[in-house]
């Protein structure tokens, strides 16, 4: 696994992948799909899928891959080593969702919830496997939210394929244990060895599990609190733990599209449109003209102190 | 995700970014400093900041950019507020001519020292050491190596239609788009669509020269320009409250013509300078009309 | 140095003479008679309002840095040192002159603009804390600048964004401001 690709620019996400097995194009493969990291606070989020062909079902299950979460990194590192001695029929592919991607995604003015980021890009990733000429037959995907919302809309969107979305599936199925296998081998390497784009000088790795109730984590946060700037991306702004250390310990921000009591909104957006509409002059109070809508437009206005 | 969060007062001042002609900064030609101070708005009269330069030869505009939530980051620092300060230069002609028009109501040539005063904004007088021409807005006449000026509605017509004509090919040239957003009611369009642009950009233009000039005047120098005014739905509004150049006389605080002596009548002088007295006690009953008037200052 | 500000001085001295309406309490307070008096302190008062000057000390341009400057598109509540270099500036990418950037978890789009030529960036500071209103102030040059990148907040750059057009203020100021030929 190169993650050379992801770090060198960890603040976008990308895709890495195995060699697609000259099989996996001949004969009808399953597909699993799992994910890492979707909890911590600290991160990225991986996606992870992981095919074969149907006929190889039983070889796959015969490599031992059971539920990432029930191993240990050790135990982790060793299955995907048994995956990729494997790859003449075992394919994988994966999706870094880097920590500021998700920070922006959630917090842009249109929210993109973490629910429809995590469909998308398990979407994407099934779609490349596709698109490599990969002969999807059946799909197996793990799920946190409700599973036949999804399950009917991965089914809609892949037609001719038998899709199974289920809790707990990476325990249940092979396929969706090697998937969640090479995606969290994937992210614990990310993380260890996060490099951080700031420049901080040597950073305390000792940063725990990354979830916001591991007490190391919470004191890296706290000692990483940059008063003006917050985090460096490797933080997930979007999640309350980061907000709420920020909100008390950090300098106030306000954004054109904060939440306000519904009044105060409603004023600024009557402000808005007068302004637009009827080119009101927003400035000094004690003018009755009309400032021209070359200076409205272009948000100049006269001054009458420094 | 966000919270609410109460914005409080920025009260601290930080600094100003500013973006300035290099003439402003220039610091080879002048030993003093430029100074911000504040003078009277020809269009609001009420305070605008202006800036003196260059030993009081140039006048310069002072606007900001200010839109709702924007914050700089400076080298290794933030600044709060996020305001871009334009520094931009300014006709000092169009400042001073207020002071012009309101004595030119006396029909007088006068000294221009005497007419460019104001109580409220002492440091107008200062525009008098500006490089400009009063001739665009006023006639002159020298006597004894002295000039004296009357305001010229006529040539100050013709300097505000150069200068919407300059304005509108510069706009022109930016490409800026004038069209405008409500058309005339009452105006049959019998013109051509190129000539209608052209009448567009005029109009444009004729409302930026009217940041500088009384409403007044603006309505003359539409008529000036032969362009109909327009009727729109903003004007069918309750008209805005009409504003005027100040109502009070501009204050003669140091009076040698003896023709403002009304202003005497009205209130007393603020200060008498040993030349004042002098004239004050003067008898003034038999005054002489234009000859008294071109006699040299006293010093 | 103390050339430049003793002329200075000198000049406000000048200046006062030609315009004696400055208040100069001394002979305000000298004028006899208390009706006058009266009306002379009425006067200085009113005056006061707008007569405070704010000088700018030009000869601190020598000394003063060029920096990067960047507009964001949110009000930090903060005057003061902040590390832009080691959070900011060493996270920005560039594509094709698109630059993207986070601050705060959310995604900014932006995009260098220069000051229009002829002109320069100044970032002005108060040389000393201005007392109150009515008294004059110091500003001095502390660094300047002949470029700024504007940030917008999730969406592109484009040729519509208002700092972009406020950047035509300087040549339209030209035509409205320029003498016209005798």
């Amino acid at each position: 696994m190169d993650l050379g690709p992801f770090e060198a620019d960890n603040s976008v996400s990308c895709r890495l992948s195995s060699q697609i097995p000259d099989i996996c194009r001949t004969e009808d493969c399953c597909l699993g799909v799992d994910e890492a990291g979707r909890g911590p606070v600290l991160g990225p989020m991986v996606y992870g899928i992981c095919f074969c062909p149907v006929s190889k079902k039983q070889e796959l299950k015969d490599l031992k891959v059971a539920d990432s979460k029930t191993l240990s990194e050790e135990e982790r590192e060793n299955l995907f080593q048994n995956l990729d001695e494997a790859k003449s029929y075992v394919g994988w592919a994966l999706h870094i969702l880097s920590p500021n991607t998700i920070s922006t995604s959630m917090l842009q003015r249109t929210k993109y919830n973490l629910n429809a980021l995590s469909h998308d890009t398990a979407i994407g990733l099934i779609q490349f496997a596709l698109d490599s000429g990969v002969q999807l037959k059946e799909i197996f995907v793990d799920t946190v939210g409700p599973a036949e919302k999804y399950e009917d809309k991965l089914s809609q969107r892949f037609p001719g394929i038998e899709v199974t979305v289920r809790p707990k599936a990476d325990s249940l199925f092979p396929v969706v244990s090697a998937a969640s296998i090479c995606a969290k081998v994937a992210r614990d390497r990310v993380v260890k060895g996060w490099k951080f784009a700031e420049d901080l000088g040597e950073v305390d790795a000792d940063y725990g599990s990354g979830y916001p109730n591991d007490p190391k984590t919470k004191a890296w946060l706290l000692k990483y609190l940059d008063p003006v700037f917050g985090y460096p991306q490797f933080v997930r702004f979007s999640w309350s733990t980061a907000q709420t250390l920020l909100d008390s310990k950090a300098v106030t921000v306000h954004w054109d599209d904060d939440e306000e009591d519904g009044e105060k909104a409603a004023k600024r957006m009557n402000n808005k449109s007068m302004l637009s509409f009827f080119s009101a002059s927003a400035a000094s109070n004690d003018q009755s003209r009309q400032t021209h809508r070359f200076f409205t437009d272009r948000r100049l206005k006269g001054l009458s102190n420094l | 995700m966000t919270t609410k969060k109460k914005r409080t007062p920025n009260t601290e001042s930080s600094g100003w970014v500013v973006i300035a002609p290099d003439s402003v900064t220039d610091t080879n030609k002048h030993g003093s400093d430029p100074a911000f101070l504040r003078l009277r708005n020809p269009s609001t009269d009420g305070a605008s900041l202006y800036l003196l330069g260059s030993g009081d030869e140039r006048l310069y505009e002072v606007k900001a950019f200010e839109e709702d939530f924007h914050s700089w980051f400076v080298g290794e620092t933030g600044q709060r507020d996020g305001r871009l300060v334009f520094v931009t230069p300014m006709d000092p002609l169009f400042l001073i001519l207020p002071y012009l028009m309101k004595s030119g109501r006396e029909e007088k040539f006068q000294p221009v020292d005497q007419v460019v005063k104001d109580e409220q904004f002492p440091a107008c007088s200062r525009l008098l050491s500006c490089t400009c021409s009063l001739l665009h807005i006023t006639e002159e006449k020298e006597v004894g190596g002295l000039k004296f000026h009357r305001y010229s509605q006529e040539k100050t017509m013709n300097w505000l239609k150069r200068k919407v004509e300059r304005t509108a090919a510069a706009l022109k040239k930016k490409n800026v788009s004038v069209g405008e957003g409500v058309k005339s009611t009452t105006y049959i369009r019998v013109k051509s669509e190129s000539e209608d642009r052209e009448e567009d950009y005029l109009r444009y233009a004729h409302g930026l020269i009217s940041e500088y000039i009384s409403e007044e005047l603006s309505k003359a120098l539409l008529n000036h320009l032969g362009l109909p005014e327009l009727t729109s739905p903003k004007e069918a509004e309750p008209p805005a409250k009409k504003r005027k150049l100040s109502d009070k006389p501009v204050e003669a605080g140091e009076d040698y013509t003896k023709f403002n002596s009304s202003d005497f009548a009205r209130k007393p002088p603020k200060k008498m300078t040993a030349a004042q007295k002098t004239l004050a006690k003067v008898d003034k009953s038999g005054m002489k009309p234009m000859s008294s008037f071109f006699s040299p200052k006293s010093k | 140095m103390l050339d430049i500000r003793e002329k200075t001085r000198q000049n406000r001295i000048q200046r006062r003479r030609r315009n004696p309406q400055r208040p100069i309490t001394n002979s305000i307070l000298s004028i006899p008679g208390s009706s006058t008096l009266h009306v002379a302190l009425e006067a200085s008062r009113k005056m006061s309002c707008h007569s405070s000057v704010t000088h700018l000390r030009v000869s601190s341009v020598g000394q003063a840095e060029r920096v990067p400057v960047h507009l964001l598109p949110c009000e930090i509540e903060h005057n003061g040192s902040a590390q832009v270099s080691q959070y900011f500036t060493a996270t920005m990418s560039d594509h094709k002159g698109e630059k993207s950037v986070s601050f705060r978890g959310r995604g900014l789009k932006g995009q260098e603009v220069c000051c229009p030529a002829g002109y320069t960036g100044l970032v002005l500071k108060d040389v000393n804390k201005p007392g109150s209103d009515q008294e004059d102030r110091t500003v001095r040059v502390s660094s300047v600048f002949d470029k700024l990148t504007y940030w917008n907040l999730d969406n592109p750059p484009t040729s519509d964004d208002t700092v972009v057009m406020a950047m035509d203020w300087p040549e339209l100021a030209k035509a409205i401001h320029e003498p016209v030929d005798e």
